[in-house]
């Protein structure tokens, strides 16, 4: 049966009207925070970060957190190199477990030769050495479940962005985009075997990012990742400690007891990021660098430890990492700001390159159903019987 | 995608990617390049002869549509020149009329037993393969077939460019109206119209 529309519309309309009456309050909120932004020494935070026990994960703040930084103009010849993934996950309804990983890969010239490589490359994982992660030192083995193949999937697209820079003879300043964050997802990959990120990270993802800071030893290659709409607030959180009263900071010990609201904090907190920082950046412009603090990029990423800058494209705040040998690289740096902001007036508002990149990777719904009917006659070919679930029959016939 | 490579033979436009009895499709190698409307073509193997009746460039992936992009450039080449990747999202699709085929050498003006094949090869006919074929008019009921206003445009077309390989390009399509008239006899209006348009 359709949803009840009536009841759905008495809900949304009480919602509309509690967030019109906490409108003004949460702009208020909104314009005391960005004064206290302006007030703040970072120095100060990550020291009473680094002394106390805070509830949420801050970053490293630069001394003066509103510094802006306009752009330079892009060079005339750049190039750019952009990978996307997309992938069909095991489905347990088939009688075969199997997955597959489409990775495109882009290369856009621009200046005195443009030019455009355009293509994508398909992974099928069919076999158990290549549907499980195995532990070497023990039994356990670990399926590629839907997460899993998640993370498989980000780290195979910066592999192939590696091999893309690597086979790219290009002089000319390029730019190497990762569409999302650099920092596989904490929460994601610490839900499984510490084995698990040993494959993942130290054997395959670190390894590609060595390769991209070789080259960009010799020429230069600036490697970012690019979050559009980012929902981080780490910077907004960071705000809190400026103006907690204790000494040294325990959110639990002191605060624990009080409900979401009450905390002195709260004057200035429930923000994303972005909210901040697009009362401060005008278009074009880009915050000063901020150095990610995840558990994940301490334990593992060493030389490669990311920081991050929000940038104005002006369409939207967008979250732009990049590893630290390009974050100490002032060149380097300034060029990621520009050449970002180029694509991103070539894509209409988002990186032309990862949006090519995004329409070569997406297997379309017809490519989904034709997998999975290939793999089904396929095994009836070979008298091999092919199920359903009651559960999907039902589905599909919806008798009376 | 097509490649960028030039095709070793200049005639070459593309290669058939739709055929029927009656008519093909060519993706052509070179966007916004093919064969004008109303220009002979052929295919290879078989040799399979038609007149171009439509010219069409859109994007490649039929979910995508082209925006603009050139508010703040120059010229229309510069949006190109900055925009490197819609040389390979774009096509150019010319569209013909099968108007006669070679069978063991011997040219005629009916359709042939079979479409061409996908993948064809659709190359420029040049003067000569022009001017022999249009020594008859045999091919002049394929072509005034179809709506009316389009089939007179694209006849009018072909007859003066294939004009232009005779000798006596006048006597030429004086007598390719006489042939018309008696063809269209019966709709003076559409005969008429006809006529003007090979002046």
């Amino acid at each position: 049966m359709s949803i009840d529309i009536h009841k759905l519309q008495f809900n949304l309309d009480a919602l509309a009207s509690r967030l019109k009456g906490q409108a003004s309050q949460r702009r208020n909120r909104l314009q005391q925070a960005i004064r206290q932004m302006g007030y703040l020494n970072g120095q100060v935070i990550n020291e009473k970060r680094m002394r106390g026990k805070f509830a949420w994960p801050i970053p490293t703040f630069p001394s003066n957190p509103t510094s802006h930084y306009a752009t330079m103009l892009p060079p005339q010849d750049y190039s750019v190199l952009a990978t996307d993934g997309s992938r069909i996950d095991i489905d347990d309804e088939l009688p075969v477990k199997c997955a597959l990983l489409n990775i495109s890969k882009v290369l856009l010239n621009y200046g005195f030769t443009p030019n455009a490589e355009l293509s994508s490359e398909s992974q099928f994982f069919t076999e158990d050495d290549q549907l499980f992660f195995t532990d070497t030192s023990s039994t356990r083995s670990q399926i590629l479940d839907k997460p899993l193949l998640g993370l498989k999937s980000s780290v195979e697209e910066l592999v192939s962005l590696a091999e893309l820079a690597e086979n790219s003879n290009s002089k000319v300043p390029t730019l190497a985009l990762v569409d999302g964050s650099l920092i596989l997802w904490g929460q994601t990959i610490q839900a499984y075997p510490d084995y698990i990120s040993q494959i993942l990270i130290n054997e395959t993802f670190l390894p590609a990012l060595d390769k991209l800071k070789k080259i960009t030893s010799s020429r230069p290659l600036i490697l970012a990742g690019y979050i559009s709409l980012p929902a981080s607030t780490g910077v907004a959180d960071g705000l809190r400690l400026s103006i907690c009263p204790y000494e040294p900071v325990s959110c639990d010990y002191h605060c624990g007891h009080l409900e979401r609201g009450k905390r002195e904090c709260d004057s200035i907190g429930g923000f994303l990021d972005r909210d901040l920082f697009s009362h401060i950046l005008q278009p074009g412009q880009r915050s000063d660098l901020f150095v990610s603090t995840s558990s994940i990029v301490r334990e593992y990423y060493g030389g490669h430890a990311i920081s991050f800058y929000y940038l104005n494209t002006g369409e939207e705040i967008a979250r732009i990492e990049v590893p630290k040998w390009i974050a100490e690289n002032e060149n380097l740096l300034n060029l990621s700001h520009s050449l970002i902001l180029d694509q991103c007036e070539k894509g209409l508002g988002y990186p032309v390159a990862l949006m090519e990149a995004h329409e070569q990777a997406v297997i379309p719904q017809h490519d989904r159903e034709l997998f999975r009917q290939m793999i089904e006659e396929t095994l009836e070919k070979e008298h091999v019987s092919v199920y359903t679930s009651q559960k999907t029959r039902s589905k599909k016939l919806r008798s009376l | 995608m097509l490649s960028e490579h030039k095709s070793p033979d200049l005639s070459r436009i593309g290669e058939v990617v739709e055929a029927t009895s009656i008519s093909f499709t060519v993706h052509c190698y070179e966007l916004h390049l093919g064969a004008p409307l109303g220009a002979l073509i052929k295919t290879d193997t078989p040799e399979i002869f038609a007149v171009v009746n439509n010219v069409s460039t859109s994007s490649i992936d039929p979910t995508r549509r082209p925006v603009a992009r050139g508010q703040d450039e120059k010229d229309s080449d510069s949006v190109y020149l900055h925009n490197p990747q819609l040389k390979k999202l774009l096509k150019t699709e010319i569209h013909a009329l099968i108007v006669g085929h070679k069978d063991n050498n011997n040219l005629h003006q009916y359709l042939p037993a079979l479409p061409p094949r996908i993948h064809a090869f659709a190359h420029h006919c040049n003067i000569d393969d022009l001017r022999k074929f249009t020594q008859k008019l045999g091919f002049l009921p394929l072509l005034l077939e179809g709506p009316p206003t389009l089939a007179d445009e694209i006849t009018s077309a072909f007859l003066r460019q294939a004009a232009l390989t005779h000798p006596d390009p006048d006597s030429f399509l004086f007598t390719s109206g006489q042939e018309v008239a008696q063809l269209l006899g019966n709709d003076l209006r559409r005969l008429n119209s006809l006529l003007r348009r090979l002046k």
